[in-house]
């Protein structure tokens, strides 16, 4: 809404420049234009739409081929079936939760850097099933140490005192079932599934 | 083969958009976004960093809202003739909306990199959590985000001829969404990466619906995003590089139209940040309740 005036050293010429949109001093002449007046309109939201599209087909991708080396069941997961994971799965059906979990994972760095390099291999191997020997670790590691872990913390997680000393950020979910958009990881808190009888501690917690 | 009409010298007329359609975005997301701004200062659970920097966001968008509906009034007062556009006192009223508008906009930006990071950290150093983020670390980012934006919408008004500052204006929307982008995929790499695990135990089974509804999430969540703030920042960056093109003219013609969609980003924000969390939800239905049981006792 305001113009701003270049004048030529010379003087010879004015160069109007201005970006006000209620009049227009200098026309821009259309003659001979090749493509659509429109082109970068049209491209732009073309382009865009193409963009966001392929994002979405990575991610779904990303997600089908995911871990290639699931029919190598580790002994630790055979002995810790049902107890193993951070995440309370009261309502198996719904493992949406799941993509709320944050297992209670050591902070070792090499624990990350684990899965990292595995989620590299994920993703470039795109189905390959051999494990890459190279690696300090390797999957049947990774996944003994999470669910090691993971069943410390759930252990854990049932002692109120340890419960406070944790120090769990307070997004706790304390709804039982998950309803809509609860259990979508970007778009709200990601909490700690609890199981019902530890709401009370979760609550004194949050209360505190 | 090249058919150019007789007419006028400008082919692609400016589009205008009524001020109403301004106005009814203005207001509704004003009310979206006061209503979260009091539901975080009401509820005390609330009073956490992941709620300060989501109550950051409706705070800017309130702003920008607040602007542009100032904005429109003004326009609707100078169509009616009761103010001169080219007057002293209007030319100025007219800046310090724009550089509130710009400093909305900053601030929007800064505040989703915020969340972003807090989302990170509480993934990747879940318990840590409480020792990284605390609440007056959330306060020093805030009131940094909070001065920068004010200091880049003066600066950004004063300066708008400057190509360095529009340069540096694009250069961190670009570099912010980036950022966002990268956060973001990889949290939802290590949240599939998890939920595959646990789904490889036995009795689990792999859940397809649920990694196609993060990828969903994850998709609208940034597809809105660029959608609503990139034909802005084109037109910037259009201003600076091809002024005299016509391509570029027609594109600057859309003006009205980038900024509908701009401002209809406050309007979606709530519904993709602040609405989806229960406690948020439930804090709105205790407040809608509470006034209708109050009228009620009134009855």
């Amino acid at each position: 809404k305001r113009r701003y005036q270049l004048s030529d050293p010379s003087g010879a010429a004015h160069y109007v420049w201005e970006y006000e949109y209620y009049d227009d001093d200098e026309p821009v002449s259309f003659e001979g234009l090749r493509a659509h007046r429109y082109s970068i309109v049209i491209g732009f939201w073309v382009g865009l739409a193409v963009f966001v599209i392929f994002m979405f087909f990575v991610l779904t991708l990303l997600t089908k081929t995911g871990s290639p080396h699931q029919e190598n069941p580790d002994p630790y997961e055979k002995a810790h079936r049902h107890t193993s994971c951070a995440v309370d799965i009261s309502n198996p059906q719904d493992l949406e939760n799941l993509a709320c979990s944050r297992p209670r994972l050591d902070e070792s760095r090499s624990l990350i850097h684990c899965f990292l390099q595995e989620e590299q291999q994920a993703g470039a191997g795109l189905g390959s099933g051999k494990a890459n020997t190279g690696n300090e670790c390797n999957l049947r590691d990774c996944s003994g140490f999470l669910l090691q872990e993971a069943q410390k913390g759930q252990r854990s997680m049932q002692d109120a005192s340890v419960l406070t000393h944790f120090d769990i950020p307070n997004f706790v979910n304390l709804e039982n079932s998950f309803t809509l958009g609860d259990d979508d990881l970007l778009l709200c808190e990601p909490p700690i599934t609890l199981d019902s009888k530890s709401h009370t501690y979760s609550n004194h917690h949050i209360n505190s | 083969m090249i058919n150019h009409t007789h007419a006028n010298e400008t082919d692609c007329k400016v589009v205008t958009i009524p001020s109403v359609i301004f106005f009814t975005i203005a207001v509704v997301s004003l009310s979206e976004n006061v209503l979260v701004v009091v539901a975080v200062i009401r509820n005390r659970n609330l009073h956490s960093p992941m709620y300060c920097f989501i109550c950051s966001l409706a705070l800017f968008n309130t702003i920008s809202s607040l602007s542009k509906t100032w904005e429109s009034i003004m326009l609707v007062f100078i169509d009616m003739g009761h103010l001169n556009m080219r007057g002293e006192s209007v030319r100025k009223v007219d800046d310090v909306t724009d550089s509130l508008l710009c400093m909305s906009f900053i601030g929007t930006i800064f505040s989703f990199l915020a969340i972003a990071v807090d989302r990170y950290v509480t993934i990747f150093h879940a318990l840590r959590y409480h020792n990284i983020m605390t609440m007056r670390r959330a306060l020093i980012m805030l009131a940094t985000i909070w001065s920068f934006s004010g200091l880049s919408g003066i600066i950004m008004v004063v300066f708008f001829h400057t190509a360095v500052i529009m340069t540096c204006f694009i250069t961190l929307f670009l570099v912010s969404l980036i950022l966002i982008l990268f956060l973001y995929v990889h949290m939802f790499l290590l949240a599939r990466h998890h939920a595959r695990k646990i789904t490889a135990l036995p009795g689990g089974a792999t859940h397809q619906r649920s990694d196609l509804r993060a990828a969903l999430t994850l998709t609208i969540l940034f597809g809105v995003f660029i959608a609503c703030w990139s034909p802005f920042f084109l037109h910037l960056l259009i201003i600076m590089v091809c002024p005299q093109n016509p391509y570029c003219e027609c594109y600057r013609s859309l003006f009205q139209v980038h900024l509908v969609f701009l401002m209809s980003h406050g309007v979606i924000d709530p519904a993709i940040y602040a609405f989806r969390s229960a406690e948020l939800r439930r804090t709105f239905r205790k407040m809608f309740f509470c006034c209708d049981s109050r009228s009620d006792v009134w009855k």
